[in-house]
């Protein structure tokens, strides 16, 4: 977490203080009450000197808690404020004893009954003040770590409700009707015509659906399902723009088995189509390279359409989405890569890693 | 006009325009198909050459859409809009009474747009006066291809990197910093710090980022607030913040100081 994320405001701060005073107060009264039965001076004096103790060992609590602000690596930060406060309890009892000798009157350790008295609070001091210091920080690292907890909890249900919303898109996107529709009307005009192609695409639109629509429900897919999703739908846009659009694959056997997030693939070929076949009157060209590299697999889909639109948010929420997702099941280790090709169009480009 | 019909079919999808013409043969066998375009462009173009009485326009083509090409022919023509599925474009269309046909095209319900558009023809009724909603639709349309409104954070950043554009996801940002002309990017390609170029303004990407999770420190600088190792303050009311895994130091200006105030 960064500085600015902890640094508390004014108020957390004055809430904070409130806290310790109140702890260093309970603390003092409690020592003083419990010392009543050996104390030989007046009980005002006792609870006198306990607060300020307590008072002194939280103030030195806080000092060292932000001073100084490096330290050695030897050194903890912990550490330093229980030896720093074990140290100030004994200077405190002593000054406390050396300003309150009355004028004239022996030094406090030639009186008995005052050395008691100092042996006492010191001791009591001592005993206590660096075990509360002690308990105080654990519980400050307990709620930081609860914090952190909170805050992670946080992010992965975020993260979670990302992912349901990127699925929900994809449902809505993969079985559109618009897209359905379009190749349905593409099929009514082959079957029309008569013509021979008509129980090919029938073929292919029903490979399609069957292979996209059980995978929505699925968490993970292999290349292998996803190209049994791509290759019908290239043939059917293919079969739709005939003069626009011409693809050709070149899959690497060894990355079949690896596994993506589901429509992975369909989103990579699909954008390319729509953002840059579609929108080009004179279409283009799709290659669709699959590499196996070792431990890492690499799925690039280029395409020769129209590139990237002058508007930067111009690629739509299908990438957005699927990058989310790779997130979500790789973090770091998966990257999406969106470059512009020479000498037109787009490169799109998953690094992810290859489990199987 | 005369009783001679001409009709232009523009449909981005050969099979398509064929099914049309081959369905009006059926339904309309005296229409003459004088003109077919592949996309708005052409449409407009053939339209201009051959001034058909009626077109047949498919509203999503690349380039100009139907609806575009509909703004330039105007009233010139009776016009059918012909869609597979877009929602807000038959709606728009039934409002507006104009004619419009949904793909696959029934054979009764082109029967129907024929009936009418003869009707027109023979009481030689000029077409409806369309302007005002072509206009609006093909604003709608264009919002609606480029994935919806503006009021979205900003979710990509194109950038120039060495010969190269790329986009930039936003999350991937560490922060920004104005330069001159440019804007200069520094981000993570796969965990590794990088630099990229953009032209947009900085002024004009920070009114597009997320205020939760991005800062303006400096006139020039807009930093990623999770990218922040840690802020050290000077003692002439300046501060340097320095960012995680890099050896980069941006200034904090005066005016921003605040940001970072001491606990």
């Amino acid at each position: 977490m960064s500085d600015l994320a902890t640094a508390p405001g004014p108020a957390a701060t004055l809430a904070k203080t409130a806290r310790r005073l109140t702890v260093a107060l309970t603390m003092s009264i409690a020592v003083g009450l419990l010392m009543l039965s050996v104390w030989n001076n007046s009980p005002s004096s006792l609870f006198l000197r306990t607060i300020i103790l307590g008072l002194s060992a939280t103030a030195a609590f806080g000092l060292f808690e932000v001073w100084p602000r490096g330290l050695p690596p030897w050194l903890q930060r912990w550490a330093l404020q229980v030896v720093a406060i074990g140290v100030l309890m004994p200077v405190t009892t002593s000054l406390i004893y050396v300003l309150s000798t009355a004028q004239g009157a022996p030094p406090f350790w030639k009186d008995p009954s005052r050395l008691n008295g100092w042996t006492h609070l010191t001791f009591a001091a001592i005993l206590l003040a660096p075990w509360t210091a002690l308990a105080a920080i654990v519980r400050q690292k307990e709620a930081f770590a609860r914090n952190q907890k909170l805050a992670f909890a946080l992010e992965r249900s975020e993260l979670e409700r990302e992912a349901l919303d990127a699925r929900l898109h994809l449902l809505q996107a993969q079985v559109a009707p618009h897209f359905l529709f379009n190749t349905l009307a593409n099929v009514q005009a082959l079957v029309d015509a008569g013509s021979p192609h008509a129980p090919v695409v029938l073929r292919s639109l029903t490979a399609y659906l069957r292979a996209v629509v059980p995978l929505l429900h699925e968490p993970a897919a292999t290349i292998e399902r996803e190209l049994q999703i791509v290759r019908p739908y290239l043939e059917l846009m293919q079969m739709r723009m005939p003069d626009r659009l011409q693809y050709a694959m070149n899959i690497d056997p060894a990355a079949l088995q690896v596994r993506c997030p589901p429509t992975t693939l369909l989103t990579l070929v699909e954008n390319a189509v729509r953002h840059g076949i579609d929108p080009s009157e004179e279409g283009g060209r799709i290659d669709i390279d699959i590499d196996r590299r070792g431990d890492r697999c690499v799925v690039r889909v280029t395409d020769t359409g129209a590139g990237l639109q002058p508007s930067a948010d111009g690629l739509g929420t299908g990438l957005t989405t699927l990058r989310e997702r790779l997130q979500l099941i790789f973090g770091d280790a998966a990257q999406l890569r969106v470059t512009s090709a020479a000498p037109r169009g787009v490169a799109v480009e998953v690094d992810m890693p290859a489990h199987t | 006009m005369s009783a001679h019909a001409t009709a232009l079919i523009a449909d981005d999808e050969p099979l398509l325009r064929d099914a049309l013409r081959r369905q009006l043969a059926i339904v309309w066998p005296e229409l003459e198909i004088v003109a077919e375009a592949r996309n708005g462009r052409e449409a407009v173009k053939l339209f201009d050459e051959r001034h058909p009485g009626i077109c047949f326009l498919d509203v999503h083509m690349p380039g100009l859409s139907g609806v575009d090409a509909a703004n330039h022919i105007g009233r010139r023509a009776h016009l059918v809009f012909v869609t597979a599925y877009d929602h807000y474009a038959v709606q728009a269309f039934a409002q507006g009474a104009l004619d419009y046909l949904l793909k696959p095209v029934e054979q009764g319900r082109l029967a129907e747009t024929v009936s009418r558009l003869k009707e027109r023809l023979q009481s030689s009724r000029p077409a409806i006066n369309t302007e005002q909603l072509l206009q609006q639709l093909s604003e709608q349309l264009a919002k609606l291809q480029t994935g919806g409104g503006k009021s979205e954070a900003l979710r990509w950043i194109r950038a120039q990197a060495g010969k190269t554009v790329r986009l930039i996801a936003i999350d991937d940002v560490d922060y920004l910093r104005s330069d001159a002309k440019y804007t200069i990017v520094a981000w993570r390609d796969g965990g590794k710090p990088a630099e990229a170029v953009v032209r947009t303004p900085l002024k004009e990407l920070l009114e597009q980022l997320d205020a939760e999770q991005f800062a303006q420190v400096h006139r020039s600088v807009v930093v990623r607030l999770r990218a922040i190792s840690h802020v050290k303050r000077h003692d002439n009311e300046t501060a340097e913040i320095h960012v995680r895994g890099r050896d980069d130091v941006l200034p904090v200006s005066r005016n921003y100081l605040h940001l970072f105030r001491q606990m």
